[in-house]
């Protein structure tokens, strides 16, 4: 009976301990949000990883601390302007001082931070500093802190960044989820989508508005962020910052653009180092020449057994960490001598080609105008559809159905004589991909004619969907292709005897046929 | 000790009325909280209605409950105490009276549930504007071209837009609301309208919006990870902005990428 009244209440604490543990399950902080590293980035070198996390990190920062690198083609917010002199007679504090501005200055406000830019307060010890009022009237600020006061014509910049973290915030509430922090498309529910929400750190999107060679323009981005991707798991964000005069939409374009370009920088610099400097090229090397010590090996004791006694006995494989000790004086060097410039290189390549997107020369603008949709214009596209010019067939299949028999075969990959485990077509992220079925009128890079020309005229980036534009077919081939592939899903709506008038002529003029 | 149970429950009765009677004030109905559709303004008088009878029938309850309770605090040891239990007149009272009421309820909402769900109902030239086809996590919307009908299939001359339900106001219209996935309800509450999307079905669903302007739109049918997003907008326009806005929907949609020159834009006016 003691016994019984002695365990009873050691139970019942038992019982409160394991609820109160059950009920403080998930209290812990959130883990703290991280630009994951690419797999071959953790592959490299210590020294080599640091190199590259190094550069990377100087160059982007975290996701909690933000670094605006002007010499990324970003807009990264904010304005910047001139110190005035004060009016005649005017007394100014010390901490107070006019600006002019090269722009739109309405968004600056008490808590806008400062960066001087040239003069003296530039080199100095502080040279950012926090407003604490603003008055857009006069073009006056006021500091906080009490400094020298700036001379006429020193140039100062205010809210440099602001945009770029509007569009982190933006980014995190409605992208992350999917597309992850880093942009990798590892979000947490990616996993379940089909097809996977896009990896943007090649720098790479499919639906543009630009040549093949060319990356996509902010306006390319905003289109499918404000449309969606009809048939996929993209939805529209039409409603994003509604009424706000499409500032939020603005922002995350930038800071999209801003991820893009720090995992192609990413990549870049570890597809430099990767060749000799990671674990599996180290492990492969050793591998090698392990097997050639044990070829010679064999020359060598048949040499010997025949009696030839000149015969040289063959160097012993190198180890891994032999090779490892090579290679990491030869790391050194490297990191020492051409690393830097070898990150200013690519960082001028990947700000000139995301500048170089923008450019409307990079835009594709076909050269004739939408060829008239009539039966004679869909007959020529179904012809060249069937061509060996054009080979559409192959991939969307003879009907449009997107069964061509290249569907059936095993591809290789990019660059090396492996064939991928499934058969049918892969993207260059390495996913399967089914030609589109025309005949369901489903146009995810949107439905314009535009559109469907630029598809054909610049193929799909990051697709097997290859280029026509410019070489294979004229402007105007292609428009009878656009007409013919148009068609398709209502094939059978339309009676073969009587073709049906052009569409955009009956959708822009009242109707009376 | 008993007469504190008796002023408890007559005074939860006047703290819940007098709550309810200021809240209204500070929030009542979504927007300006009225209903800004024909039917819906039916919907609303109903609701009303119910409203009262629930407000009366809380409050005499209540008041028979303090009576009751004040009664019996002042009941005397010796004195007999009367038991209502068993009683069959007021059994039968207590059913007949609430029956008569829900009788009265599902009788008088018939006419406003058969015009809103009743297709042979529907107002006369209810017009069909649009198919609203929803999916995980979008509304994807297809108007048939300028001066044409709308045709369950699609139409290559057909106009679409995403989360953007374009109506003519002061008329009846009707969408047709199907699924591509699961289900989801379609729910614009300004107006009164809220629906399930069923896959395999094309449900009609129409409303008279009778103020211009731009209502807030919802999935009201817990549908997936994303069904937050699906949030959308119905704007209500008069017949001829939304004439004009197809017109230049349509330019838009069939867009050929070439810049108007002048000598275009001449070439098509002389056609004309």
């Amino acid at each position: 009976m003691l016994r019984c009244k002695m365990t009873l209440p050691s139970w019942s604490s038992l019982l409160w301990g394991a609820c109160l543990v059950v009920l403080t399950v998930g209290c812990s902080q959130n883990p703290e949000a991280q630009f994951a590293w690419r797999d071959t980035t953790l592959d490299l070198l210590p020294k080599a990883r640091e190199g590259v996390q190094g550069a990377i990190h100087d160059a982007f920062g975290t996701p909690h601390d933000l670094v605006a690198w002007d010499k990324l083609p970003v807009d990264f917010g904010g304005v910047q302007g001139a110190v005035q002199p004060a009016a005649e007679g005017e007394t100014l504090s010390a901490t107070q001082f006019h600006v002019k501005w090269d722009g739109p200055s309405a968004g600056i406000g008490a808590g806008s931070e400062l960066l001087w830019m040239t003069g003296a307060l530039a080199k100095s010890k502080h040279p950012t500093a926090m407003v604490v009022k603003y008055d857009d009237a006069t073009k006056t600020i006021e500091l906080k802190t009490k400094g020298d006061a700036p001379a006429a014509g020193d140039r100062v910049s205010v809210g440099y960044g602001q945009q770029l973290q509007l569009g982190r915030a933006v980014y995190m509430k409605n992208c992350n989820h999917c597309h992850g922090v880093a942009g990798d498309g590892h979000g947490p529910t990616a996993q379940y989508l089909n097809p996977r929400p896009r990896d943007y750190r090649l720098g790479l999107f499919k639906f543009t508005s630009t040549l093949s060679s060319e990356k996509a323009a902010r306006e390319d981005l905003e289109r499918i962020i404000t449309n969606g991707i009809p048939g996929t798991y993209m939805p529209s964000f039409l409603l994003l910052g509604n009424n706000d005069g499409g500032k939020e939409k603005a922002a995350v374009v930038e800071y999209i653009r801003w991820l893009a370009m720090r995992g192609e920088m990413e990549k870049r610099l570890v597809d430099e180092l990767s060749g000799d400097y990671s674990q599996t090229s180290l492990d492969a090397e050793a591998v090698k020449s392990k097997k050639s010590y044990e070829e010679a090996k064999v020359e060598y004791d048949k040499a010997r057994k025949a009696g030839n006694k000149e015969a040289e006995k063959p160097e012993p494989a190198k180890s891994a960490s032999q090779l490892k000790k090579t290679a990491g004086e030869e790391l050194k060097k490297y990191l020492d001598e051409e690393f830097a410039g070898t990150i200013n290189d690519t960082s001028e390549f990947i700000a000139d080609a995301w500048k170089r997107a923008d450019d409307p020369a990079s835009r594709i603008v076909p050269t004739v105008a939408r060829v008239a949709d009539d039966a004679a214009s869909r007959e020529r596209g179904r012809l060249l559809y069937m061509s060996d010019k054009a080979k559409c067939y192959t991939c969307h299949g003879a009907k449009g159905r997107g069964n061509g028999a290249a569907i059936e075969d095993f591809w290789k990959k990019p660059g090396s004589n492996e064939t991928y485990a499934k058969r049918g077509l892969h993207d260059t992220w390495g996913n399967p991909l089914s030609p589109r079925d025309l005949t369901r009128g489903q146009y995810r890079g949107g439905r314009r004619p535009i559109d469907v020309f630029s598809r054909v005229y610049a193929g799909i980036k990051g697709t097997p969907m290859p280029a026509f534009g410019g070489t294979v077919l004229k402007d105007s081939d292609i428009w009878d292709i656009v007409n013919f592939v148009m068609s398709l899903p209502f094939e059978e709506s339309v009676p073969s005897a009587k073709p049906a008038s052009a569409p955009h002529m009956a959708a822009t003029e009242s109707v009376g046929q | 000790m008993g007469r504190f149970w008796a002023i408890f429950f007559s005074l939860a009765a006047v703290v819940t009325v007098g709550f309810t009677a200021i809240g209204a004030e500070y929030w009542w109905f979504p927007g300006d909280g009225h209903a800004h559709t024909t039917l819906g303004k039916k919907i609303d008088d109903l609701f009303y209605l119910i409203l009262i009878i629930v407000a009366v029938t809380y409050i005499g309850t209540h008041i028979v409950l303090g009576y009751v309770l004040w009664r019996g605090a002042e009941i005397r040891k010796d004195e007999k105490v009367w038991f209502s239990h068993g009683s069959h007149a007021l059994e039968v009272i207590w059913t007949i009276v609430p029956s008569g009421i829900l009788l009265f309820i599902a009788l008088y909402q018939m006419d406003v549930w058969r015009n809103y769900r009743v297709k042979a109902y529907f107002p006369k030239k209810t017009a069909a504007v649009a198919e609203v086809t929803a999916r995980q996590f979008e509304w994807r919307i297809r108007y048939p071209a300028r001066g044409k009908t709308l045709q369950p299939r699609p139409q290559p001359d057909d106009i679409y837009t995403v989360n953007d339900i374009r109506v003519p106001a002061g008329q009846p219209v009707s969408i047709s609301l199907r699924s591509d996935d699961v289900q989801h309800a379609i729910f614009v509450p300004e107006l009164r309208v809220k629906q399930d999307a069923v896959p395999g079905l094309v449900i009609p669903v129409w409303f008279e919006v009778t103020e211009t302007g731009t209502y807030d739109m919802v999935c009201a049918e817990l549908c997936g990870w994303g069904h937050y997003k699906m949030k959308a907008r119905v704007i209500a326009t008069s017949e001829e902005d939304f004439e004009a806005w197809k017109i230049n929907a349509a330019k838009e949609q069939f867009y050929d990428g070439v810049p108007a020159t002048p000598d275009a834009v001449a070439a098509k006016a002389d056609e004309k």
